[in-house]
C-alpha cells in the first residue's frame, strides 16, 4: 500500500512513517522543507496541480492537521479548512482509497469527568487550537465522506503512546471507513463512508 | 446603533446600507471600493485581515457580514470562513454581543441532497452542505459562529438567501430559484435583526431563510416572520403569474 503523511515534520507523522514503513510504501509531506529518511514532498497543498501530483497513486493518506512551529491562529485554520478541502479534493479526483484524519479527543474535554464519551457524541470545541481546528478539519472532511467520494476514518486521539496510535491506524488501514460504512449499513441502515473512533484516554 | 458592516459594497451591501442608514450609524468596508455613494463612513478592508477586522469593530454595537467571495478556493476560505473568525475574535474583543452573517440557503441545506427531493425544508437542519466550494466555507464560517456563541455572550443571526431580483428588470417567463426575493425586501431583515431583543431568540446562534412568501413550498420562511416579524413583499410575483 503506497501511504501519504502529511504534517511530515511532526514528531507523531514522524513515528507513523518509521511504523508504516515496515510494510508500505510511505511519502511524508509537510508546508515546509523537511529532513527525512523517507520519500518527502514539499507541498503547501494549494488548489493547483502540484496536490493532485502529490495524491496520485497513493492509496491512503493520514491527514495529521498539526501546526507548523509558531505558526498563528488564522493559519492554523487556513490550513485546517482550505488545505484539508484541497487535499481531499484531490484525493478523490485522484481515486484514493482511505483518508485517515487524526483528530483530537480533547473534542470531548467538555463533558463532566466520569461520563462514558462515546464517538456518536457532538464534539464540544472551544475556540482556540487545537480542538477548533481538528474540529473544523473533521467538518471539511465529513462532507467528503458524506458525499461518498472518499472513505474518511476519524481517529481522536487522547493520551496515547506512539505505538497505541500505531496500532490504531494498522487497524484503520485493515478495514477503511468505506467498508466499515458497508457493515453498519446493513446492520444499522448507515450509508456515509465515515467513521469515528477515540483512542486513549481523555484528558479531564 | 453603531454598525460595522463587512462586504458592504457588495451586490446587497448598498441596499442594506440604504435601509439601514436612517437608523443607525454605519461604518462601510469591503475589499473593493464601492461602485456608489454609500451612507456613513467607508473603509478599504479585507474580511480575511484579523488585525483590521478587529480594528474596525471598535466602538461598534453590532456587525453584519456580508462578505463573500465564492469562486477561487484562497479567497473563498479567506472571506467565507476566516473571515467569520476575524469577525467573532472582532465580537469577543470589544464586547459586541449582537452579530449578523449572512449566506447562501445551501450553508444547511445541500443543493444536491434535499432541494430536489424535498419540500418544507427548514433552516434548523443540520447543515449538510457538500464539498461545493461557496456552501461548504459559508457552513465552515456557520460553525466557526456557532463555536464562540457556546462560549461567549454573542448571538449570531444568519440570513440565508438563495435568489435575489430586481422586480422592475424581470422579464416574462425569466426562471427562477424556488427561493426569491427582491433586493429592497431582503435588505429590510437587517432591521428587524438589530432591533430584534436579543432575549427574544431561542438561542445564540439562530439561522433564517429570507425569501418572498411562494407557492411552491419547497423552502420555509415560516421562522423568519415568526420571530423576526419579517413581511414579505409581493414584489416578485411576476415570477409564476
Amino acid at each position: 500500500m503506497r501511504i501519504l503523511i502529511t504534517s511530515g515534520g511532526h514528531d507523531r507523522s514522524a513515528a507513523l512513517a518509521g511504523h508504516l514503513a515496515q510494510q508500505h510504501e510511505v511519502r511524508l509531506t509537510e508546508r515546509t522543507h523537511v529532513e527525512t529518511e523517507h520519500e518527502f514532498a514539499l507541498s503547501g497543498l494549494g488548489h493547483d496541480r502540484s496536490t493532485n501530483l502529490l495524491t496520485r497513486g497513493i492509496d491512503a493518506i493520514i491527514h495529521a492537521v498539526e501546526p507548523l512551529p509558531g505558526e498563528d491562529v488564522s493559519s492554523q485554520l487556513d490550513a485546517a479548512t482550505r488545505c484539508t478541502y484541497n487535499l481531499l479534493m484531490a484525493a478523490a479526483e485522484e481515486g484514493v482509497q482511505q483518508v485517515i484524519l487524526l483528530s483530537t479527543l480533547e473534542l470531548m474535554a467538555g463533558y463532566p469527568p466520569g461520563y462514558r464519551v462515546a464517538e456518536t457524541w457532538r464534539p464540544l470545541p472551544s475556540t482556540e487550537p487545537p480542538t477548533l481546528t481538528k474540529h473544523m478539519a473533521e467538518q471539511v472532511s465529513r462532507e467528503f465522506a458524506r458525499e461518498g467520494s472518499l472513505g474518511v476514518t476519524v481517529l481522536r486521539l487522547g493520551e496515547a503512546s506512539h505505538e497505541t496510535i500505531a496500532v490504531a491506524v494498522d487497524e484503520a488501514l485493515a478495514e477503511p471507513a468505506s467498508l466499515a460504512a458497508r457493515h453498519r449499513s446493513r446492520e444499522e441502515g448507515a450509508a456515509e463512508a465515515w467513521s469515528i473512533t477515540h483512542i486513549g484516554e481523555r484528558a479531564s | 446603533m453603531n454598525v460595522l458592516i463587512l462586504g458592504g459594497a457588495g451586490m446587497l451591501g448598498p441596499y442594506a446600507a440604504r435601509e439601514l442608514a436612517p437608523a443607525h450609524n454605519l461604518r462601510i468596508t469591503d475589499i473593493n471600493p464601492p461602485q456608489e455613494d454609500l451612507p456613513g463612513e467607508f473603509t478599504l478592508l479585507d474580511a480575511a485581515d484579523l488585525d483590521g477586522v478587529v480594528a474596525a469593530a471598535a466602538g461598534m454595537d453590532a456587525i453584519v457580514n456580508l462578505s463573500v467571495l465564492r469562486r477561487d478556493r484562497q479567497t473563498a476560505w479567506d472571506v467565507s470562513t476566516r473571515g467569520c473568525y476575524n469577525m467573532m475574535q472582532a465580537a469577543v474583543t470589544h464586547g459586541i454581543r449582537r452579530v449578523i452573517n449572512t449566506g447562501p440557503h445551501y450553508t444547511v441545506a445541500g443543493r444536491h441532497i434535499t432541494e430536489v427531493h424535498d419540500f418544507d425544508i427548514v433552516p434548523d437542519i443540520p447543515p449538510q452542505p457538500g464539498t461545493n466550494l461557496y456552501a461548504l466555507t459559508k457552513a465552515m464560517g456557520l460553525e466557526i459562529c456557532r463555536v464562540f456563541t457556546r462560549h461567549h455572550d454573542i448571538s449570531v443571526q444568519h440570513y440565508l438567501f438563495y435568489n435575489f431580483k430586481d422586480p422592475a428588470a424581470i422579464q416574462p417567463g425569466e426562471r427562477y430559484a424556488p427561493y426569491v426575493i427582491s433586493w429592497e425586501n431582503a435588505a429590510e431583515v437587517f432591521t428587524l435583526g438589530l432591533d430584534i431583543d436579543l432575549d427574544a431568540l431561542p438561542s445564540r446562534n439562530e439561522v433564517f431563510y429570507v425569501f418572498a412568501d411562494m407557492p411552491h413550498g419547497k423552502f420555509s420562511n415560516e421562522k423568519t416572520k415568526r420571530i423576526l416579524g419579517f413581511k414579505p413583499r409581493r414584489d416578485v410575483e411576476i415570477l409564476w403569474k
